[in-house]
């Protein structure tokens, strides 16, 4: 369980295998969304995770690959890249400037 | 790097790579096909396409609206020798491990010269008339106007 308070987060990374496709996709889409936000969004292969990410964005089952490269970082896994409500709840989040736990 | 400069859409996704009316026995062989269109204008070499297939076993690239993106792993970056896309449409849909998709976009990526396009797509998907009528589009001129890109 992480506890994300929406208002700090000033850089989001969307992680996948290779960063080649999927993640790109996402990210560009968040990055519309968040771009009122003043959020820094970026996409990255999960073995290469900036460690200055206040929340990585990630597959499920590299959630835990994507925990170990960056320890303490908050992970919010997601099933579906187009209206996943893990990720749409992390937008609200960062929009509102709420606290929220996943 | 070179590769990383943006290409115009119509060689980044080139007519030779786009197939508007497949048919596939399974998501293996959409898989296959998407890769064959990527090789058909050498964008890379045979061994990737064994790669893309490896990669959907771990983690699906189903995006939803019917759209899955076949790519393969960083280890398989070697067999990449260019940025290009490829469009595999299946009028009657692939059972995508239980999803229902209708077109394959097979992706080869060395550099960035692909993220525009990426992105335009996922503004496509993100609309669901765009969506509908990417996954009705019968001519190569329908599918530049929508995955035309708007900004960037």
């Amino acid at each position: 369980m992480a506890t994300i308070d929406g208002s700090s987060i000033k850089k989001l990374i969307v992680a996948c295998d290779a960063g080649m496709g999927s993640s790109v996709m996402l990210a560009s889409t968040l990055k519309k969304q968040l771009a009122k936000n003043g959020v820094t969004v970026e996409h990255s292969p999960v073995a290469s995770i900036p460690s200055d990410a206040d929340v990585v964005v990630t597959q499920t089952n590299l959630a835990e690959r994507a925990r170990g490269v960056v320890p303490g970082v908050p992970v919010v896994p997601f099933m579906l890249f187009l209206g996943d409500p893990a990720v749409a709840k992390l937008v609200k989040a960062i929009q509102n400037g709420d606290t929220v736990e996943f | 790097m070179s590769d990383n400069e943006s290409k115009p859409l119509t060689e980044l996704l080139a007519e030779a790579s786009i197939t508007l009316d497949a048919s596939a026995t399974g998501r293996d062989d959409a898989i296959r096909q998407a890769g064959a269109g990527l090789l058909a204008v050498g964008a890379i070499d045979a061994g990737y396409i064994d790669a893309m297939i490896d990669r959907e076993n771990s983690v699906s690239t189903f995006m939803g609206e019917g759209v899955a993106i076949p790519h393969g792993t960083l280890a398989a970056k070697d067999s990449v020798k260019s940025d290009a896309l490829s469009m595999v449409k299946f009028p009657d849909g692939v059972d995508w491990d239980g999803n229902d998709v209708r077109i394959a976009f097979g992706i080869a990526a060395k550099g960035n010269g692909h993220i525009a396009l990426l992105s335009q797509l996922a503004t496509v998907l993100m609309d669901p008339e765009k969506a509908e009528a990417l996954r009705d589009a019968t001519t190569v001129e329908q599918v530049y106007a929508l995955l035309e890109s708007e900004d960037e």
